[in-house]
């Protein structure tokens, strides 16, 4: 659906968010989003080069990351597979589903069918890829968010704006206001007032829940391992305190083994926030074992394929490497000016403009290919050394063969290019046409703001070079010469 | 049904994938290793201090004794979290707690209290004192593994823990705590292992730091040379 409708950021149902274009400008006209964006790369920045100057050979570490994401792709079933038996022997179940509409039922059932109704969950962006939390809301079932990103957004409405730091879009002001409305009194815009306060608010959910729900930041198939990787411990509590577990994940989260893990973790917090290792990282095992007093009584493993499967048999195949650090968000020129919203999917920044049009459609999604200067700034910040800019040159190139998708006015203009080109005469006609007419115009700037006709569409999203006031050939006759 | 049409997807697509594996290099099995030279000890504590902890390195079990009791006053404490651990009994953890009217809140103790009550006491406790199955020195992470008597709680649910480290369970690299988990026979994992970098953190106002929003907001640790 491309809907044209006016964007509000209050939903989460991404398919009103395609407008790009108008959602970008609002983002560069908001000053406190600028600020923080701003942060984005001159501190984060710093931190991540530190950190990864402190590992020796990184580039190999890297090398190695992704070498086992691309084997194991290789025989991705067998290794689900195996993460299943694992599962079972620790007596957790694994549930199989298709796309997102089947593994919202899945959890849904499973915690209708114990009559639980209280949830709460740590931070997954594959749990916002299959809109669960309206699903759980729309069955009757109290969910609380419990990653402190999150739970500020779900309070406000808001859709995350970056992959690790999902209310990076609201200044502390913002905040202090919605959590003033469950707190019934005006809380201080400081950091530590708001975070004292979501900890005694959120630990009384901990307390009463009986359900909790994760994501995985990995899945070890030999062990049956969940890993969850978080700075705040709230992923811990979920899993350490209600009855029942159940973690989501996309079926590209599975490696084979336990001594690939390290290679993951040495650099996935480098690249998130430029920390050697995260604050914490759990490895889950099935549920609680006989004799012990904290975790859950019931483990499932929901697998998620949701359109995995089309990328995994296609050239953007290198995409399911992604785990999820947004470190291309964090590098790339694009993002730290429009910021996350204005992508509109789930996943924003360089990897979200390849993943929205693999997951949600290239038609509805036809600006996000085009959402990116193709710096490689994305690319050379990648843990896992995803080759991000080809992959968008790749939907680029398969949008323009798909006819709907074709704009008429362009491929004409790019048709008399080709002509013109080709024909020396009509070349020097044209250059001289452009010179004495838009090149001696009085301009501000060397650049058009705005194109003729149908072609303004071009400059919706850049400025084009404007024709100098003199053709190059004739400099060359003129001055050129002389020199050489 | 679902699962086998699943996989059988997931089978073709992968086989078709294979056309556009990506280049591969032979990397040298110990790429990545980084471990420490020199004191390992100061090493961890220097790194612990680095992510926001506090190390103190002792030379004596009377000596940790001293500083933990230091940490309960601290922390106003009156009730304890606490593992039962060989370590804290060579500590004489017991006798400390009772000595400064401490309340010593453990697996046996849990055991005899039911689900919600025993939840609302563990709530309640103002410090957690653990010890650690492994520290390792390069990044100033502690790993534990849990088992009965080893509770994750500890770590987690009061606002200060303090871990007891000996100069024995420090290993200079990530990659060594892996390989020691291995020898251990990765077909028994623990339902949990935690690896602990630091106090609870986030960056989620502003991008700025914040600690203890839902773990621990004050991290020490006492290793006893
Ligand atoms: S594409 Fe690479 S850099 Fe971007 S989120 Fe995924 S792993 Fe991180």
């Amino acid at each position: 659906m491309n809907s044209s409708s006016p964007t509000t950021e209050t939903d989460y149902i991404r398919s009103t968010h395609h407008e790009f274009l108008a959602a970008s400008e609002k983002a560069l006209r908001t000053p406190s989003l600028q600020i923080i964006l701003g942060q984005l790369g001159d501190t984060l920045g710093q931190r991540n080069r530190d950190a990864w100057q402190q590992l020796p050979n990184s580039d190999l570490v890297r090398q190695r990351a992704r070498q086992i994401k691309d084997d194991t792709l290789a025989n991705l079933h067998e290794h689900l597979q195996t993460l299943e038996i694992s599962v079972q022997a620790r007596g957790g179940q694994v549930h199989w589903a298709d796309d997102g509409h089947a593994a919202s039922k899945i959890i849904v059932d499973l915690i209708k069918q114990r009559g639980y109704s209280r949830v709460v969950k740590s931070k997954s962006m594959t749990s916002e890829e299959i809109h669960l939390n309206p699903a759980l809301e729309a069955a009757g079932i109290t969910t609380v968010e419990t990653d402190l990103g999150e739970y500020i957004i779900q309070l406000a409405g808001h859709r995350p704006s970056h992959i690790v730091g999902p209310a990076l879009h609201l200044s502390a002001v913002e905040v202090a206001e919605i959590l003033s409305q469950p707190a019934g009194r005006t809380l201080a815009a400081e950091r530590e007032t708001l975070a004292a306060f979501a900890r005694q608010e959120l630990r009384q959910k901990f307390a009463e829940a009986e359900v909790g729900i994760s994501g995985a930041n990995f899945a070890v198939a030999e062990t049956g391992t969940i890993v969850l990787v978080s700075n705040e411990g709230n992923a811990r509590l979920t899993t350490a305190l209600p009855k029942m577990h159940i973690a989501v994940m996309g079926m590209e989260k599975v490696i084979p083994k336990l001594a690939d893990l390290p290679y993951f973790l040495k650099v996935l917090a480098r690249a998130a926030t430029g920390q050697k290792l995260s604050v914490y990282t759990s490895f889950v095992t099935g549920a609680r074992r006989a004799g012990e007093t904290d975790g859950a009584e019931e483990f499932h493993l929901v697998i998620l394929d949701n359109g995995r499967s089309q990328i995994l048999g296609s050239p953007l195949r290198e995409s399911l490497f992604c785990i999820r650090c947004g470190a291309c968000l964090n590098a790339c020129p694009i993002y730290r000016s429009v910021g996350g919203h204005a992508y509109g999917g789930v996943y924003a920044g360089p990897i979200g403009a390849v993943l929205t049009p693999l997951y949600d459609g290239l038609a509805a999604n036809h600006h996000l290919p085009h959402a990116s200067s193709l710096c490689g700034a994305c690319q050379a910040a990648c843990p896992v050394k995803i080759q991000i800019p080809e992959m968008l040159v790749k939907l680029r190139e398969q949008m323009h063969d798909e006819p709907t998708l074709k704009n008429g006015m362009e491929s004409f203009a790019y048709r008399m290019w080709a002509k013109t080109l080709k024909r020396p005469w009509l070349y020097r006609l044209s250059t001289w046409l452009a010179t004495r007419t838009v090149g001696r115009w009085y301009r501000k700037s060397p650049w058009l703001k705005k194109l003729p006709g149908k072609l303004h569409g071009w400059t919706k999203k850049r400025d084009f070079p404007a024709p100098a006031a003199a053709r190059f050939r004739d400099w060359w006759e003129k001055e050129g010469r002389h020199g050489s | 049904m679902a699962r086998e049409a699943f996989l059988a997807r997931v089978k073709q697509a992968a086989e078709i994938g294979r056309a556009y594996r990506v280049e591969h290099q032979q990397l040298a099995p110990d790429v990545g290793y980084v471990g420490v030279t020199g004191d390992a000890c100061a090493k961890l504590a220097q790194e612990i201090d680095a992510v926001g902890g506090i190390a103190t390195i002792v030379d004596s079990l009377g000596q940790a004794r001293e500083i933990l009791a230091g940490y309960l006053l601290e922390a106003e404490a009156k009730t304890a979290l606490c593992w039962q651990h060989p370590l804290l009994m060579r500590l004489q953890l017991n006798e400390l707690l009772a000595e400064r009217n401490v309340t010593r809140v453990d697996y046996d103790s849990a055991n005899s209290l039911t689900q919600p009550a025993r939840r609302l006491e563990q709530l309640a406790c103002e410090i957690g004192i653990t010890s650690v199955d492994l520290a390792i020195a390069e990044t100033g992470t502690l790993l534990m593994c849990h088992h009965p008597g080893q509770e994750r709680l500890a770590s987690l649910l009061p606002p200060v823990h303090v871990a007891i480290v000996e100069q024995s369970q420090i290993v200079p690299d990530l990659l060594d705590a892996f390989r020691i988990l291995h020898e251990r026979g990765v077909q028994n994992l623990p339902s949990n292992i935690t690896l602990i970098t630091g106090p609870s953190k986030t960056g989620d106002i502003e991008l700025q730091l914040t600690t203890g929003v839902h773990g621990p907001g004050r991290w020490r640790v006492i290793i006893i040379r």
